[in-house]
């Protein structure tokens, strides 16, 4: 299906190569001028993608190098670049500290409210998708557009009072809450440009209408899927207000567990850029070797009608 | 046929991550003890600090002579008061002991009837005794003549200088403000690259800090009509002076957002030469893991101003009481455990300047401060303030208020205007109180 919606047509193809059409001439004259401007064009290219990169590399590069340092060199002008590495954070952080605990419980959190909010929005985007349903959809939206913060309160007085709080559940459940509006909007824009025809032509063939979702639909939305399910788990992963209020002593997830370096009267940076060099590896990496499928679901129907 | 066969895995694999999750769900769900009478967990919530880290470290021993169980959650300074405007604005009965700061939220959380009575508790045990305790910090843990918590960790500010640099100027520690500008003028000539004098600049971080030399100036934040003291004669001498030391000696281009973590960096790289600072702090300047002056810090009492040297003395910490809780006699228990002379006398050997007046005076209790930091301690207690920004309900707004003139002295604005500026929107506040 993406090939051809990425490869022009063999008419555009063969023009390329090139067939006039009547007009074609009257652009020609605008080729040796582009070829004039190529010089500066490069540098101003590599110049602003320098500067760009430097602007958003700049703190990770900070955070792995003071990640190495101990607390006197991080303060230590002369020794920003060139410094005795340690791994003493390193070992504070997983070792005294067994960060594997935090690290399990925000891939656990992660992990189901994305799986979670994949069953139960994405048949529900499909839904608002195919039958117009755009009352719901703002419903749905609704939870996106309130303030999180706002929430907090009321969440936590029910929560504490079905005796939930501290529990993975109402982790997992808080976070749904917001990932839950995000699959259900960016699958209904991929399902809005899949062709109703194939599964007309399923249902022809003898397939039910969840039949043909499950058969014909769904495989052709593994982009999107894979984008909403990757952008949810981002979400989950990095969330600190949610799982501040409503975590307990065992179940913190990453960001809020950072906090345990900062103290009243002394602060661990080397600890603490060392747990947040452990925070967002995984999720650098992730998205790394992801990006292309969340581009491509991102921009999945677009371009429609 | 592929494909049906990798979404039928790929559902049968969600099917059962969501079984399992929703059984982790409630394992977990059902694990969180209930809040029943008296129940035999006692939930504690406390600050990372290292009078935590000592307590956690003996919470086997209260185990075992109680019999009850300990559940403790620790968060950062900013975390745990972003979780108790949650939790006790919703009423919770989950948290039963929880540590607090008595000059920041106290009054606010004794308004809103968030923390127990404890009048009665305290004096029911003679041994422990309530009367042990140093005046001005029970005062600020005391509301409407109710005692609404037990100070655990208190606090004064002291003068951080560096001996060689002191000994190269031939000059004696400053004993008055005088004096300090002086030094700070004479170290900054001899010494390339090195401040005279650095302290906080930032709008709220500084206010605690400038506090004391607004009380040796004469002034308070609040007179003795219950008026707004920021515009004073004395509040804007202290004004100008404290931003005036920072202005002339203070570090080149001295950025006005500092707290304590980033004056500290500038003292311990060796970067100046006197410092004013909360004593609680000083092991930052005296380890060598942190500090690369540990060898030659040196600690005095504020130097006196007009009125004499006037330190704040304040419990920056006390444990109290959820209203709420079902558990408050238990949770009586083990504050009653955890401030007894014996823990005190420990967590303060550990570093943590305690309340207790019986573990000041006893010569264990000081055996591992620095003398020098023990005598300042001693004589910033006797003439102490027992407040170190203003005592109202909406301390940070105020705080903001009455902080930015010290940024206006610095920048080398008008400080007096500012200060007058400042004194009408803190009456404003004062008012909306009343």
């Amino acid at each position: 299906m993406t090939d051809t919606a990425t490869t022009p047509p063999a008419a555009d193809r063969t023009m390329a190569k090139g067939t006039r059409r009547p007009g074609q001439p009257l652009q020609r004259p605008t080729l040796p001028r582009r070829r004039r401007k190529q010089p500066a064009y490069p540098v101003f290219r590599v110049v602003v993608l320098t500067l760009t990169v430097l602007l958003f590399i700049a703190p990770l590069v900070w955070m792995v190098v003071a990640s190495l340092k101990t607390n006197v060199d991080i303060y230590d002008p002369d020794k920003t670049f060139f410094f005795t590495p340690t791994l003493d954070n390193y070992a504070n952080v997983l070792g005294r500290n067994n960060y594997f605990v935090f690290i399990f419980n925000s891939f656990w959190v992660a992990l189901c409210s994305t799986v979670f909010s994949l069953i139960l929005g994405v048949p529900a985007a499909y839904a608002m998708s195919r039958f117009t349903m755009h009352r719901s959809a703002m419903v749905v939206l609704m939870a996106r557009i309130i303030p999180g913060v706002s929430l907090l309160v009321p969440w936590y007085f029910i929560f504490a009072n079905l005796r939930l709080v501290g529990g993975f559940g109402v982790l997992i459940l808080s976070h749904m809450f917001v990932a839950l509006p995000l699959i259900v909007y960016l699958m209904m824009s991929f399902f809005d440009s899949l062709p109703t025809e194939l599964e007309d032509a399923a249902q022809v063939d003898g397939l039910t209408p969840i039949g043909a979702f499950l058969r014909i639909t769904l495989p052709l939305s593994v982009p999107g899927l894979a984008t909403a399910g990757i952008l949810s788990f981002i979400f989950s992963w990095n969330n600190f207000m949610f799982a501040l209020v409503l975590s307990g002593a065992n179940t913190k997830t990453l960001p809020v567990a950072i906090f345990n370096f900062v103290s009243y009267a002394s602060i661990d940076w080397g600890s603490l850029m060392s747990a947040a060099v452990i925070v967002t590896v995984p999720i650098m990496v992730i998205a790394l070797f992801t990006q292309k499928y969340v581009v491509s679901g991102l921009t999945a129907g677009a371009t429609k009608g | 046929m592929k494909r049906h066969s990798a979404v039928r895995v790929a559902a049968m694999a969600a099917a059962a991550l969501m079984a399992a999750g929703a059984l982790a769900s409630c394992g977990s769900g059902s694990g969180t003890p209930a809040a029943d009478k008296e129940s035999k967990t006692l939930r504690v919530t406390l600050a990372n600090h290292v009078w935590t880290d000592t307590v956690k470290s003996r919470l086997p021993e209260f185990e075992k002579q109680t019999g009850l169980k300990v559940e403790l959650s620790q968060y950062g300074e900013d975390q745990l008061s972003d979780q108790y405007n949650v939790k006790l604005n919703a009423g919770t009965s989950e948290i039963d002991v929880m540590m607090y700061r008595p000059l920041q939220e106290g009054k606010l959380f004794a308004k809103n009837a968030y923390l127990a009575d404890l009048s009665d508790d305290v004096k029911t045990n003679k041994e422990w005794g309530w009367a042990d305790f140093q005046s001005g910090p029970v005062l600020a843990t005391t509301y409407k003549e109710k005692v609404v918590g037990v100070p655990i960790i208190t606090e004064q500010e002291v003068l951080y200088y560096r001996k060689d640099l002191l000994k190269k100027a031939g000059l004696e520690v400053p004993k008055t403000m005088v004096e300090l500008e002086a030094a700070a003028k004479v170290i900054k000539a001899q010494n390339p690259g090195v401040a005279g004098f650095v302290a906080r600049t930032g709008k709220s971080a500084a206010v605690t800090q400038f506090s004391s030399f607004l009380y040796s100036f004469g002034g308070d934040f609040i007179d003795e009509s219950g008026k707004s003291g920021v515009s004073s004669d004395a509040a804007k001498k202290a004004y100008a002076f404290y931003g005036g030391l920072i202005r002339n000696y203070g570090p080149a281009n001295v950025s006005t957002d500092m707290s304590w973590p980033e004056a500290m960096a500038i003292f311990t790289q060796g970067k100046a030469g006197l410092y004013t600072e909360a004593d609680s702090l000083y092991k930052n300047a005296t380890d060598p893991v942190k500090s690369k002056v540990a060898k030659s810090v040196g600690f005095a009492p504020l130097p006196a101003g007009s009125s004499g040297s006037k330190a704040y003395n304040i419990p920056s910490w006390a444990l109290g009481v959820n209203e709420a809780s079902a558990n408050q006699a238990n949770a009586w228990k083990f504050i009653e455990w955890a401030t007894s002379k014996a823990m005190t006398l420990e967590i303060q050997k550990a570093g943590v300047p305690g309340a207790r007046t019986s573990v000041w005076s006893n010569p264990a209790g000081i055996s591992t401060y620095p003398a020098d930091l023990a005598a300042t301690i001693a004589a910033s207690t006797k003439n102490g303030v027992g407040h170190d920004r203003p005592l109202v309900i909406k301390v940070p707004e105020s705080r903001d208020i009455v902080g930015n003139p010290i940024v206006v002295a610095i920048t080398g604005g008008d400080s007096g205007a500012a200060a007058d500026a400042a004194g009408a929107a803190f009456q404003k506040v004062l008012d909306a109180e009343k």
